[in-house]
């Protein structure tokens, strides 16, 4: 699984974290990529009914819903796969190391000692696939690393790890 | 370490702090709640401070009356706003008063909810004591109180104390910023005349003339005249001479724009010497105190120890003649622009100097790749070739040219624009220290120390990727959070990081 993405590559800046998320994120993306079509597909019917017949609204009728169709088709189609190849996580003995992104990548490393507070989300969809988010914040607002869709129990059990751990090694934390 | 005792979280009993001052308060001295001087209502009458919100619900009111532009009601109005003014201002000072309390300021206030902010001693990052104009004209200064920014609000950091005498603002600044251990030889509590005190840099007349080509400076006398502008706008017309003559032609506004810029260049000094007026930066015991002003005298401490670096900013027109400021990156204090700037406006060599007594001079600067050129070549001209090739479309459409020759003229700006953005690149990580420089416009070098470092983010987006590029992001809890080396190669990134934070943590990042 892990073929590709550890693959050395002269264009990779750093190596990849270890761990994939559970398989379970990519049902979630992909509801969430139905989710956002729909409301997209909303909008456009209410704009394509309100349009008058002159000008360039003739083009609007085709090139709007064709643009929709390549949208869905990525968000549904494409995204929650690449994504869930791309997205990894790792935690180390010194740190916490994230890689997030689909075509743009973030890899975001946070050292234990600087952890301020470590935080777990569930959203409304999350709960549904039983999965949760751990956010973890120090004391630069650019410096949150958030691992998204851990099965819940999983990511409670990083939570508090971290914390306990943090809580061991912290040195001034700023 | 150079923190206070423990940190009593606070009293239960803030909540009852009564309107009426100072009767009765048996507490351990300097816990009794203290209030600003009457003398500020007078100062927040003249300056609307209060009214001014009550602004938007007025209007309405006024079109419902229906008001004419005689200038009676002008009158009325300004007789009738005063007195409001007068009321809402006497009201505040009446619900505000604040307490130093062994461990933790306290201010309550809040006209109709009461407010208590709490903020723990060991929690400030720095004293502010500024005395604005009308302020001084009664003998009063407004103190403003910095406490930590965590990764949370941003305007919540700030206590302010507005209109208090100025020995009580020396009192106070002295009392809150006198129990670091560091602090030479435990200064008193009166805030003048201390011993050890260094002076590192002051103002010299020279350094004024940079004004004209720094921006902020320059934006002084344009924000004046439209001041002036807008004010005349809003005044009833019966109130405005007529002032309608001929039109005037392009000829006669390019001669009068020629002809402004002496006055602008002129007021963008003096504006720069009334800001930074007598300016002087000086070492007191553990701090940094940075005075300037002539109408707002601005006294700024910073504590050394939470210094964690500098920035170097040069905007376009001071690279031209070698000036640049100096602000400190301080833990747990935001809008460093504001708050850090230690050297407001200054020959490059003084603010080289300024910046390695923060932190040390990690070394010279490492160069980008050829290949963030080409992006930003790509970047810069890509805004005038789409000009000019809707340009091209809507001239051979609607015979229309000046809209292909601006995005020509935009073309070719774009290719100096982007070899300054390229040249302006730098990273290099010394000893104890790092750096990492960016910008055009006004170009930046932070230069940190490597226990800064809270995190590292590393972004490549496709197109990065394929050049072999990244962008590093320094986390800091300092200044603005995070400082970049914009397209940095790839293969650099690891050792970069690892050499520019503390500890081996950042080996993580390290290529199995």
């Amino acid at each position: 699984m892990t073929a590709d993405a550890a693959e050395p590559d002269a264009g990779t800046p750093v190596r990849d974290p270890a761990w994939p998320l559970s398989r379970s994120a990519i049902g979630l993306w992909v509801v969430e990529g139905v989710l956002g079509t729909l409301f997209w597909v909303v909008v456009v019917v209410a704009v394509l009914s309100f349009l008058p017949d002159v000008g360039p609204a003739p083009v609007l009728r085709w090139l709007l819903p064709s643009l929709l169709a390549v949208d869905a088709v990525v968000t549904i189609g494409i995204r929650p796969w690449v994504r869930y190849r791309v997205h990894r996580w790792e935690v180390t003995g010194e740190a916490v190391y994230t890689l997030t992104g689909w075509l743009t990548r973030t890899w975001t490393l946070v050292p234990i000692s600087r952890i301020q507070t470590v935080d777990v989300t569930r959203g409304v969809l999350q709960q549904l696939f039983g999965l949760a988010t751990v956010a973890v914040l120090t004391a630069s607002s650019q410096g949150t690393v958030r691992v998204l869709h851990l099965e819940a129990d999983v990511a409670q059990r990083v939570a508090d790890d971290l914390a306990r751990r943090a809580e061991l090694v912290r040195d001034e934390a700023t | 370490m150079s923190h206070v005792s423990p940190q009593g979280s606070g009293h239960p009993g803030e909540e009852r702090t009564r309107p009426d001052a100072g009767a009765g308060d048996a507490l351990v001295p300097g816990e009794r709640p203290r209030r600003t001087s009457p003398r500020v209502v007078l100062v927040h009458t003249a300056t609307f401070r209060q009214a001014r919100q009550l602004v938007p619900a007025l209007i309405p009111v006024a079109a419902v009356v229906g008001l004419d532009d005689g200038l009676t009601t002008v009158v009325v109005l300004a007789v009738a706003v005063t007195l409001l003014s007068l009321a809402t201002a006497a009201l505040s000072w009446w619900r505000f008063s604040y307490a130093d309390r062994e461990t933790a300021v306290v201010v309550t206030r809040g006209l109709l909810a009461r407010s208590v902010r709490t903020v723990p001693n060991d929690r400030i990052r720095g004293v502010e004591v500024e005395a604005p104009p009308l302020h001084r004209l009664v003998g009063l200064v407004r103190v403003r109180i910095d406490a930590a920014a965590g990764s949370v609000g941003t305007n919540e950091e700030e206590l302010v104390v507005d209109g208090v005498p100025r020995a009580e603002g020396d009192r106070l600044r002295a009392r809150l910023l006198s129990r670091r251990p560091a602090a030479a030889a435990g200064p008193g509590p009166d805030g003048a005349g201390q011993p050890a005190e260094e002076e590192i840099t002051r103002l010299s007349a020279r350094w004024l003339l940079y004004a004209p080509l720094v921006g902020s400076y320059l934006v002084v006398p344009v924000a004046a005249v439209g001041t002036l502008v807008r004010l005349l706008q809003e005044l009833p017309d019966a109130v405005v001479p007529d002032l309608a003559g001929p039109e005037p032609s392009p000829q006669l506004l390019a001669v009068a724009l020629l002809a402004a810029l002496p006055a602008m260049a002129l007021t963008a000094v003096v504006g720069a010497a009334v800001v930074n007026w007598r300016y002087r930066l000086v070492r007191r015991g553990g701090s940094l105190v940075a005075v300037r002003g002539l109408l707002t005298r601005r006294h700024t401490e910073l504590e050394v120890d939470r210094i964690r670096g500098g920035t170097l900013s040069e905007g376009l027109g001071m690279r031209w003649v070698r000036a640049a400021r100096v602000n400190a990156l301080v833990t747990g204090l935001g809008q460093a622009n504001r708050r850090g700037q230690l050297l407001p406006l200054g020959p490059r060599s003084e603010a080289l100097l300024l910046l390695g007594r923060l932190v040390e001079d990690p070394g010279p600067l490492t160069g980008h790749p050829r290949a963030a050129l080409r992006r930003r070549l790509a970047r810069a001209l890509t805004a005038g070739l789409l000009v000019t090739a809707g340009g091209l479309w809507a001239a051979a459409a609607l015979g229309w040219w000046p809209l292909p020759v601006a995005g020509l003229v935009l073309t070719v700006l774009g290719v100096p624009m982007g070899i300054g953005r390229y040249r302006a690149l730098g990273h290099c990580a010394g000893p104890r220290s790092f750096s990492v420089r960016s910008g055009w416009l006004v170009r930046e070098q932070a230069v940190l120390q490597r226990r800064a470092v809270v995190g590292w983010q590393v972004r490549q987006s496709p197109l990065q990727r394929r050049a072999g590029l990244a962008t590093v992001l320094a986390c800091v809890g300092a200044g603005s959070g995070g400082y970049a080396a914009v397209d940095m190669a790839a293969a650099d990134v690891a050792g970069f990081t690892a050499a520019a934070s503390s500890g081996s943590w950042a080996g993580t990042l390290a290529p199995r």
